[in-house]
């Protein structure tokens, strides 16, 4: 096996992307990281070869294919996906899941060795009929109301009927649940950096944390070497919601469910909310994953949930 | 030589609490800081590359490795070194040990003096840990599971407390369901069972399901289909023996005199049961009536081994149905015993 060099990224310019891209380039000195999204990350200015790219132009799939055969891309790391849904639902759906097809289409052109595809155990959906772990084989469910799990839920489909017609491509997708840290800025963080968290009204379920350091040490090893299959990547040792609000010194606001609902569907109208629709139903019910087979294989987090969460909370405070 | 350590993000320089009150460098801390130091050691030895490109990272000449273990331990520990740690004991299954300990005396006083439970055939119980028992059930709240779930632990340590098994829509009820998984209570699906009785914790499953929760009063003690052999199947797959046992009592505590299928659509629940409390005298209406309880243990049954998978069902079916006949024996037995439904 020819050694590793060239590792593509669409939709890299996010705070996760751009401390993954540096780590890479850490690794080795021979390592080149071809960048691919809409802007430029200035930090990574210099370090990284980027190509602009409209996942959601007609032509981004052909565009794709003769940029990965050029550069004789050895991993391409999808991670184009909305880290908060935004109110577009058609936009959003034209980025994730036609998006993710052309991809698709271009990795299977070029002949692409790997892929590595981000992707959320929210897809399982947050359910009262879920066990207690959700393992890797289990439905995915999703969320009706929620159209950028929807959308995932689709790519990910969409990729078990790819995969199985392009057996030439190792594809490795990595679910991860909740990751909160101090550089993250998506809905979940902001949600839970206030100090008084919205609940839902006698329901208190175990929540599962990744620590965003946790989640970078997965992917680079997923990428730097050969994982094939569908990890759930997530924290140890789940905690109550309760329990965690309480041991991040913020208060509990239990609003009844009807309630709760209809204020944050207003909220999901006026534009104003950046969390998905259903949110609060990953409040609700259940939906901690598995991790075992993860861990197993990609080494045990080392922040489990409780110090995923304290570390998170010291990190806002000042 | 830590210029090259992707680890030292700007933002991710040691976060310390910033609260004086939550900085106490007590013994507990230096405690936790040796703790950390332990945990280092352990980590360490786990993330030395092997072979392949981590063997071209910068930090190999040398010990600089240990360093960038040190680094992220120590400010994992600092990062969490303030914050209050109180009640968090919880399982993977979300059974608050704390909660069960302060429950005890009421539970205690509940078996006792409230449903005055007699308990026989404990010479039954299997000598070793774990082992599913089987029960029937009736009423909405799981009373029976709790109590069941107490008298075990309470007979018999050796068994880790056992985890009754819910119906699905009662984890839909709010209050009921977090209560019911911090004492230990667990979705009923083969997923739940099989990774309890894999990681050594006895089940308790009412194999009757909706359809004996939704019994009516003039059902009471006639036990239903056991579903489609799930619980004898796990017992197979994880080589435990079913433990019957017949629960007398808890059929009354709530009597459902009839059901109402349209007020309950339209409150969202599967079925509103009309008791002569509920929902007459409204929340009050939840409390279980003092009845007379009787526990039959039956001796263990060890499931059949399945060697041909072509009469696998039939199998399976037949234990199913021969362990309904068990529990509804002893359910007689307990019946035979009592004189009336309060003593």
């Amino acid at each position: 096996m020819k050694p590793l060099n060239r590792i593509a990224v669409t939709g890299l310019n996010s705070p996760h992307g751009i401390r993954l891209v540096e780590r890479l380039l850490s690794r080795g000195p021979n390592l080149r990281v071809i960048g691919l999204d809409l802007q430029r990350p200035l930090r990574l200015a210099g370090k990284i070869d980027f190509h602009a790219l409209d996942l959601t132009s007609p032509t981004a799939d052909v565009v794709l294919a003769e940029r990965l055969a050029a550069e004789g891309v050895d991993v391409l790391v999808h991670m184009a996906f909305r880290s908060s849904p935004t109110p577009d639902i058609e936009e959003d759906h034209e980025l994730e899941t036609i998006g993710s097809l052309h991809v698709m289409n271009a990795a299977a052109a070029a002949k692409l060795p790997r892929l590595v595809v981000s992707s959320t155990t929210m897809l399982y959906g947050a359910r009262p009929d879920n066990p207690n772990y959700l393992s890797e084989s289990h439905a995915l469910r999703g969320h009706p109301d929620a159209h950028c799990v929807q959308n995932r839920v689709e790519v990910e489909n969409l990729l078990a009927d790819w995969s199985a017609r392009n057996t030439a491509t190792e594809v490795t997708i990595l679910r991860s649940g909740w990751v909160i840290g101090p550089s993250r800025g998506d809905y979940v963080s902001r949600f839970f950096e206030a100090p008084v968290i919205p609940t839902v009204l006698g329901f208190d379920p175990l929540l599962q944390l990744l620590h965003e350091d946790d989640l970078l040490d997965v992917y680079e090893e997923s990428i730097l070497h050969s994982h094939p299959g569908i990890w759930n990547v997530v924290g140890r040792e789940a905690r109550p919601l309760s329990t965690l609000v309480a041991l991040g010194g913020k208060r509990r606001l239990a609003l009844p469910s009807p309630l709760l609902y209809r204020m944050t569907d207003f909220a999901s109208i006026e534009q104003t909310g950046d969390r998905p629709a259903g949110f609060f139903d990953y409040l609700r019910y259940l939906w901690v994953a598995d991790g075992e087979s993860a861990w197993a294989e990609f080494g045990s987090p080392l922040y489990s949930t409780q110090e995923a969460w304290s570390s998170f909370v010291a990190s806002r405070r000042g | 030589m830590t210029t090259n350590d992707h680890r030292s993000h700007p933002e991710n320089v040691i976060p310390m609490p910033s609260r004086e009150e939550d900085i106490e460098l007590d013994a507990e801390s230096l405690d936790t800081l040796r703790e950390a130091l332990d945990d280092l050691r352990r980590e360490i030895r786990l993330r030395v590359p092997e072979e392949g490109l981590r063997d071209q990272s910068p930090w190999d000449a040398g010990s600089d490795l240990d360093i960038v273990g040190l680094v992220d331990g120590l400010r994992k520990r600092l990062a969490t070194l303030g914050m209050r740690e109180r009640g968090v004991e919880v399982d993977d299954f979300g059974l608050d040990e704390e909660l069960v300990k302060r429950a005890g005396p009421v539970l205690d006083w509940m078996q006792s003096s409230y449903w005055r439970i007699d308990v026989a055939g404990l010479e039954h119980l299997p000598s070793s840990s774990p082992a599913l028992f089987v029960s029937n059930r009736a009423g909405i709240l799981p009373w029976d599971g709790l109590m069941l779930a107490h008298v075990i632990r309470n007979q018999a340590p050796r068994f880790e407390r056992p985890r009754p098994m819910l119906a699905d829509w009662l984890v839909t009820l709010p209050f009921v369901q977090a209560f019911a998984a911090r004492m230990g209570g667990v979705r009923a699906c083969r997923e739940n069972a099989d990774r309890l009785l894999r990681t050594g914790r006895s089940v308790i499953a009412f194999p009757e399901g909706a359809k004996g929760a939704t019994k009516t009063f003039r059902e009471r003690y006639r036990l239903k289909r056991f579903g489609r052999g799930g619980v004898v199947r796990a017992a197979i797959e994880n080589r435990v023996p079913i433990v019957p046992v017949g629960l007398v009592g808890p059929e009354e505590a709530h009597p459902v005199l009839f059901k109402s299928h349209r007020a309950a659509r339209w409150i969202g629940l599967p079925f509103l049961p009309i008791t002569p409390t509920f929902p007459l005298m409204g929340p009050l209406g939840a409390i279980p009536l003092p009845t007379k309880w009787i526990m039959v243990f039956g001796e263990p049954i060890t499931p059949p081994a399945l060697t041909d998978p072509a009469t696998e069902a039939l199998a399976i079916s037949q234990a199913n149905a021969a362990l309904r006949e068990r529990i509804q024996a002893l359910v007689d037995v307990g019946l035979d015993r009592r004189d009336s439904v309060w003593d």
